[in-house]
């Protein structure tokens, strides 16, 4: 009988579990005592901070050390990156570079761009941004119109990529393009290309979303060259290759802890002794969150055993942003009033959280995932 | 949990309940035949001091029963057989209430009295389950651990654990079989996402049960038990929700066995405490903890663990 996705129990282990203590101790030390904390892994943009969590070897740390990696696990990752967002600590600047975009490069990448790019990624000096979505090619990524035509020692891009996360302070992009007119087989003659984002040829404009912010951007080429060793991977591989950083990019932590700051200010302003409408919600919520991180743990255990799990990272995402605007939704209806830090909290997650079910992925894409690993698709 | 054990479960639970004898539990009729099998197999005894047993085999054996709705009161049993002495067909009655009590060699109450001599009057849970009302007479007392409830709180969460995965299952299967519009109805978009949430909720609650039992003898079991009751009680509403709109008619009938399981998930995730009185456990207690040692409490819910304040 086909009882589900499997998600084996985890528990961290002892290594995981001393290095939670130092990631407390740190944070408590250096955010500055006026610092706002916000959940959101996109939010709060700070290179002075992910150098400091360069030099401490968080960033990086399961890769080898031979390009400056800590060789740690998976788990150990995990709590970091737990600690981190749990604390509202300012991760946006390497949060790509360390969850995807290294990953990537150590799996299809050359050893020269390993060594040129891994390290300084590790000292939390280097950002990358994601180029896959344009405005023409939402969920349906493998449409991708940006070519790049073939020359004498590399390429000549043309297209526009879109939403691109902080492009507009990052170093690189890795852009999905064509390198092969369309075919019968959408997915053929696709590669990735690593590209300078201050290169010539590529203009940078920030898009101002309904929150007010400036994180996402359109990033143009025109006729923008890119060496050969831009390419990542081989040519015409790039949309199984893009398939495999999503295995990373959903599952982490961070699909279900945009909202977790409202939850802290709900308490504070609950106080104590709460009234049994307040304990029952905010029960109610530690119990979603408490087997939402179970289960991402568990991915966790299937990234160190070396699987790709592409279903169960859909599933636990999937999962975690309905989690993650249900939160918010249901705190307001039982917030107590005159609590201004839970008041400005409540605010900023309604602002971003259409974003939760549409960045990385939307529900119904995840859902057509889980859908194919049942088999129905 | 042990392979053996959940593959003995597993077998002998596919081969032994079938729609006859659900029916038949259900119009009053101690299924003896299944028990017979249980007993020589000694499934009734995992979890118990002898059998050298784990507690993750224990709620394992009773997850396998929940994927098969067994009409027998295992749960009881084997928690009853992992706490006293004398193994056998003991029952344990909780606010004057026990799973065929009137069959049993012996009833266990929750607040630690014992006896073989009791009086009983046949009743049934919302699944027509045996639910006995039950008296007992020259009871003794006995030494039970303070989180007997918890226990059998959680046999509830392991058995809809595994009572979602079977209707998940069921939800495959009818959906790729019926034809409407001249294909599967598995061909839709909108079946294919309620499969997706059907999954993610038998998934979750699979978690969930398995942070709790990994915990039976920790400090923060209670904690662990009020997540996996809450989550896995509120995974039980939508999944049964969804599995019936999938099966249609067919399923709202009484010949189609659907309803044997999701009957019992409206049962389960009532008895021992709906979502809401565990949800007010747990957040009572984190509130009492404060709002800075909310996420300690999220990684640990272990009491000995002190709230950090490093940060606010
Ligand atoms: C805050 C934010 C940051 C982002 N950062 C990046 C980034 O750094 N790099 C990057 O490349 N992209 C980024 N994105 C883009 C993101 O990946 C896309 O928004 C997402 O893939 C959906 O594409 P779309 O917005 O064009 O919507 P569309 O694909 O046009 O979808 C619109 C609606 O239609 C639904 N839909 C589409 N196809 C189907 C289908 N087959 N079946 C059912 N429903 C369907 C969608 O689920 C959605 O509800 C970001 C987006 C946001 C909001």
């Amino acid at each position: 009988m086909f009882t589900g996705l499997e998600f084996e129990p985890i528990d961290l282990p002892a290594t995981a579990e001393a290095l939670r203590t130092e990631v407390r101790a740190f944070v408590a030390s250096e955010l500055p005592e006026d610092y706002w904390p916000n959940s959101d892994f996109n939010e709060g943009h700070s290179p002075a901070f992910s150098r400091k969590l360069g030099e401490r070897g968080w960033i990086g740390m399961t890769w080898p050390e031979r390009f400056g990696g800590g060789e740690r696990t998976f788990f150990e990752r995990y709590v970091v990156t737990e600690e981190l967002l749990a604390a509202g600590a300012p991760v946006s600047a390497h949060w790509i570079a360390d969850r995807q975009s290294g990953p990537l490069l150590l799996s299809y990448g050359t050893e020269a761009q390993c060594r040129r790019y891994l390290p300084q990624i590790v000292r939390g000096e280097c950002y990358f941004s994601i180029g896959m979505s344009e405005p023409n090619s939402g969920s349906d990524l493998a449409s991708v119109r940006t070519r790049a035509e073939r020359v004498a020692d590399g390429w000549i891009v043309n297209g526009t990529k879109i939403w691109t996360t902080d492009a507009h302070r990052n170093h690189y992009i890795i852009a999905l393009v064509r390198t092969e007119p369309p075919s019968d087989d959408r997915h053929a003659g696709l590669s990735q290309l690593l590209v300078d984002l201050h290169a010539d040829g590529v203009t940078v404009r920030p898009i101002r979303n309904l929150a007010g912010g400036e994180d996402f951007n359109e990033v143009v080429f025109e006729d923008c060259f890119v060496p050969d060793e831009g390419l990542v991977g081989e040519r015409g591989n790039g949309w199984t290759q893009v398939t495999s950083e999503l295995g990373y990019e959903r599952s982490g932590p961070e699909r279900f802890l945009s909202a977790f700051r409202v939850l802290v200010e709900f308490v504070r302003a609950m106080g104590n002794d709460p009234s049994r409408d307040e304990a029952v919600l905010l029960g109610r919520l530690a119990s979603h969150l408490m087997t939402l991180r179970r289960m991402s743990i568990s991915v966790a255990g299937m990234l160190q055993q070396g699987g790709s799990p592409a279903v169960e990272s859909a599933l636990v995402k999937s999962l975690g942003n309905d989690f993650e605007k249900l939160l918010g939704e249901l705190v307001r209806l039982q917030a107590p009033p005159g609590h201004p830090r839970l008041e400005r909290c409540l605010r900023q997650t309604l602002l971003h959280s259409p974003s939760f079910t549409l960045r990385g992925g939307t529900r119904e894409i995840l859902r057509g995932v889980i859908a194919r690993g049942l088999g129905l698709r | 949990m042990d392979r053996l054990i959940e593959d003995t479960a597993e077998r002998i639970f596919a081969d032994h309940v079938d729609k006859g004898v659900l029916d038949r539990a259900e119009s009053g009729e101690f299924p003896n035949a299944l028990w017979d099998v249980v007993r020589e197999s000694g499934l009734h005894l995992v979890g118990s001091a002898q059998s050298g047993t784990e507690p993750v085999d224990l709620y394992g054996v009773l997850r396998i029963a929940g994927r098969h709705a067994v009409p027998l009161p295992l749960a009881e049993v084997l928690v009853a057989n992992s706490l006293l002495d004398e193994a056998g067909f003991i029952t344990i009655a909780a606010d004057g209430v026990a799973p065929w009590a009137r069959v049993a060699d012996g009833v266990l109450t929750v607040d630690g009295e014992f006896s073989r001599r009791f009086e009983t009057e046949p009743d049934t849970n919302l699944a027509g389950e045996s639910r006995d009302r039950v008296v007992l007479v020259d009871a003794e007392r006995v030494g039970l651990p303070d989180d007997l409830r918890e226990r059998l709180a959680l046999s509830r969460v392991a058995l809809m654990a595994g009572c979602l995965e079977r209707i998940l299952a069921m939800a495959i299967d009818f959906a790729t079989e019926r034809e409407q519009f001249g294909r599967p109805i598995s061909r839709f978009q909108a079946v294919q996402h309620n499969l997706a949430v059907l999954a993610g909720e038998t998934a979750a609650a699979r978690c969930a049960c398995d942070g709790a039992v990994a915990n039976v003898d920790s400090s923060g079991f209670v904690h662990h038990v009020a997540a996996a009751k809450a989550r896995v009680g509120e995974a039980a509403g939508v999944a049964a929700e969804i599995v019936h709109q999938v099966h249609g008619a067919m399923g709202f009938t009484h010949e189609h066995s659907l309803h044997h399981f999701t009957r019992r998930l409206w049962a389960w995730r009532d008895e021992f405490g709906r979502e809401g009185r565990w949800q007010e456990t747990l957040g009572r207690r984190i509130a009492a903890g404060g709002a800075d040692a909310l996420w300690d409490f999220v990684v640990d819910p272990s009491p000995h663990i002190s709230p950090s304040r490093l940060w606010s």
